[in-house]
């Protein structure tokens, strides 16, 4: 329920964690109480106690030359499979949960017809679907893909307005993609910013579901979502505005 | 002997799917319920429909007296939702039928609205700090509300008093100015260059005067990432170093637009690694670079792979059309990445290529941790560090090397330092500034003070005592169910 000016509960910073200063993802994973965060730079993927403080050294580090890892920007984390989901610009990459060290990828989606070209991506370990942005779409892949496989289905089209997807997430009860697209790169205002919800099973050239970007959202450039369904509340993280804003919105839930 | 009777339980379809997912919904994301759980509703919805018997799943079956032979049913327990999963098994169901479905014609809804809450900081955080001494003002860095302000340079906000207003202030979309941390006054000019990070890849300088929302009067067009700046203004030459790359480019001190840097200093050897804070001394001829020591390696002939899309926008090989560009994470040697210590590398001013530093101050003695920026005072031989994650000052001789201790350390409850990331020595009025990003302030102390000393003044932009937020370009977010917390990273 943290506000304006609020203190934060929890730091975690500092040489001893491994961190980056830049960091563009973090997952919870309420099963194992765990958060997984990336380091792009150190083309690590760091795991974290659950209730972290501090100058607290990750508990887990993916890091090697097995890893694969290249430009590791965003991360997801299915704690059903204990699987670790990384994009990696031409291929999904898929860890054992709890790897540690320089481990290969138990999977790997890449190929000519995955058409990838991608740094994000969410899990859905319900349904078993993965879905991921490339350039102007969503592709979803089944979850256990492997190898050079086309995309399940694509979200394409000037009616999705999508420019550019930053993080996603997947509320899987009923199977909504959650995505933030924060507009072009530049610092002039944008028109298509806004936080996008489709169906995994959307196909085609099909506009989100539903639709936060308006005025009365305040948002300047959404890259960052994540949900908290107890409460029915969108969490959005802005960039321009350097700001987290908490959304009641009922109707995805 | 007992003999089971099977019974085939004939149960709709779309309510036992809408309980599996609710249930394995309810904890997936209430993080209240057990891994065993969301496993069998998601063994379930990988099942697709065949229209003929299929293998679900092989259990142990229970041993009981008289069930050694004969004919059997499937062993399922009472009371669990594996009991819904037989059920989902015998209907042959398919999880994406709990999803929505296509529907071509529905429009988007717009469902724009206020948000319930905003977790902000409406207060200045300070990155860097300079001090223009013809002048005696104070120039402060604001990274979280983007642009920079200008104080007196002997401003002192009372304890009493929520913060001291500036002289004037520089921001606004047309200022270019966003997740600004490198701060370059020229003393001669009382230009103001201004290095953005991560989100704008333009180096912006104003003149004196500058103030509100006004352009820069010049730009230059830099590598993605850039963060700490210096100038040897007795040849006339822009240092910055690149983040992201893990490089150092020198350009003309005057380059603007899309001019190319006049020197790279880049690879293997150079054990820049995650550079931070830049300093030069024109005296000795040395280049000081502070490293937060994540690393990975990039080669010309490694990729880009396919789709590797640039953050500026540009192709690859576009964007290293210029002199003396640095490779850039597109050309990442997978599975190169490393965590290593924090470091100083000492370099010669003329440095560049793949050129091994003179000296690196590296080691548990350093004390070093998240170093940023750095100022070097050529005339005493020493090199200042704001050493961010340990909310102290370290003062190092100039000509240190290996692991060895600070000669002097300012740190400590009575400095009112907190996460400094910028420093200044003001040699004529013999002072230090440092800027502190962890409490909206800026202190400034005795040059030559050390230890847990409190500082001559303080320039307070929010009241006392006011933690930062201490969020930062926020590129995601995410929600810790069991504590109820929000996680960022920045």
């Amino acid at each position: 329920m943290a506000e304006e000016n609020a203190v934060p509960t929890r730091l975690i910073a500092g040489q001893k964690t491994l961190l980056s200063r830049t960091m563009h993802d973090i997952r919870y994973d309420a099963v194992h109480d765990e958060f997984i965060v990336t380091n792009p730079f150190a083309q690590a993927i760091l795991v974290f106690r659950g209730g972290a403080d501090g100058e607290e050294p990750p508990i887990r580090v993916i890091q090697g030359p097995s890893t694969q890892l290249k430009r590791p920007d965003r991360v997801d984390v299915d704690p059903v499979h204990n699987e670790i989901f990384v994009p990696s610009v031409d291929r999904i990459l898929v860890f054992p949960r709890e790897g540690n060290g320089d481990v290969a990828p138990i999977r790997v989606i890449q190929g000519p017809d995955t058409r990838l070209r991608t740094s994000t991506l969410a899990v859905d370990p319900v349904h078993n679907v993965i879905v991921t942005s490339v350039g102007r779409a969503l592709f979803t892949f089944n979850r256990t893909d492997e190898g050079n496989v086309k995309p399940r289905t694509v979200i394409d089209g000037p009616q999705t307005a999508i420019t550019r997807i930053n993080q996603l997430q997947i509320y899987s009860p009923k199977g909504w993609i959650v995505a933030a697209q924060p507009g072009g790169s530049g610092m002039e205002p944008e028109e298509e910013i806004f936080v996008g919800v489709w169906s995994i099973n959307d196909s085609g050239d099909v506009p989100p579901r539903w639709k936060i970007g308006g005025p009365k959202s305040l948002l300047k450039k959404p890259r960052g979502v994540a949900l908290n369904p107890k409460n029915k509340e969108l969490i959005v993280a802005d960039m321009r505005l350097n700001t987290i804003l908490t959304y009641y919105f009922p109707e995805i839930f | 002997m007992a003999r089971a009777s099977c019974v085939v339980q004939k149960i709709s379809v779309t309510a036992v799917i809408s309980l599996v997912i609710a249930v394995a919904a309810w904890v997936l994301f209430t993080g209240e319920a057990k891994q065993r759980e969301w496993s069998a509703a998601s063994e379930a919805a990988l099942r697709r429909p065949t229209g003929y018997p299929q293998l679900v799943s092989s259990d142990p079956m229970p041993m009981a007296d008289g069930m050694m032979g004969g004919e059997m049913c499937q062993w399922v327990p009472a009371s669990t939702n594996t009991t819904l999963v037989a059920a989902l098994q015998q209907e042959q169901m398919a999880a994406n039928r709990s999803a929505p479905a296509l529907d071509e014609d529905r429009p988007a809804v717009d469902a724009d609205r206020e948000p319930i809450r905003m977790i902000r900081d409406t207060y200045p955080t300070y990155s860097a700090v300079a001090v223009d001494v013809n002048t005696n003002e104070v120039y402060l860095q604001d990274e979280n509300l983007f642009g920079f302000k200008v104080f007196n340079r002997l401003d002192n906000t009372p304890p009493n008093a929520t913060m001291t207003e500036p002289k004037r202030m520089v921001g606004g979309l047309r200022t270019k100015l966003e997740f600004n941390c490198g701060l370059y006054l020229d003393q001669n000019t009382g230009d103001v260059y201004s290095v953005n990070n991560d989100t704008v890849n333009t180096l912006v300088i104003f003149g004196r005067e500058a103030r509100g929302n006004v352009p820069p009067k010049r730009e230059l067009a830099t590598p993605h990432g850039t963060f700490g700046i210096a100038v040897d203004e007795q040849n006339q030459e822009l240092f910055l170093t690149i983040q992201h790359d893990n490089a150092v480019v020198v350009y003309n001190k005057m380059a603007a637009d899309d001019e190319a840097p006049l020197r790279l200093l880049q690879g293997d050897r150079t054990e820049l690694e995650d550079p931070h804070g830049i300093a030069v001394d024109s005296k000795n001829n040395w280049m000081f670079v502070s490293n937060h020591g994540s690393v990975h390696q990039v080669r010309p002939d490694v990729g880009p792979d396919q789709g590797d899309i640039a953050v500026t926008g540009l192709p690859t090989q576009r964007r290293e059309r210029k002199e003396n560009w640095p490779l850039d994470r597109d050309r990442a040697l997978r599975g190169s990445g490393q965590s290593d210590p924090p470091s100083i590398s000492i370099y010669s001013i003329k440095a560049e290529g793949d050129t091994p530093p003179l000296r690196v101050i590296e080691g548990p003695e350093t004390q070093l941790n998240w170093p940023a920026a750095m100022f070097v005072d050529s005339e005493r031989g020493e090199l200042y560090v704001a050493n961010d994650a340990d909310d102290s000052v370290l003062v190092f001789r100039m000509t240190d090397s290996g692991d060895v201790a600070p000669t002097r350390v300012i740190k400590g409850p009575k400095t009112g330092i907190k996460n400094p990331t910028g420093i200044f020595v003001d040699l004529k009025n013999d002072e230090m500034w440092v800027s502190n990003m962890g409490n909206h302030s800026a202190t400034v102390f005795p040059r030559a003070a050390n230890g847990d000393v409190a500082p001559l003044r303080t320039i307070r932009s929010a009241p006392l005592g006011k933690q930062a937020l201490a969020i930062g370009n926020p590129g995601a977010a995410g929600y810790d169910s069991k504590r109820e917390e929000i996680l960022v990273p920045n």
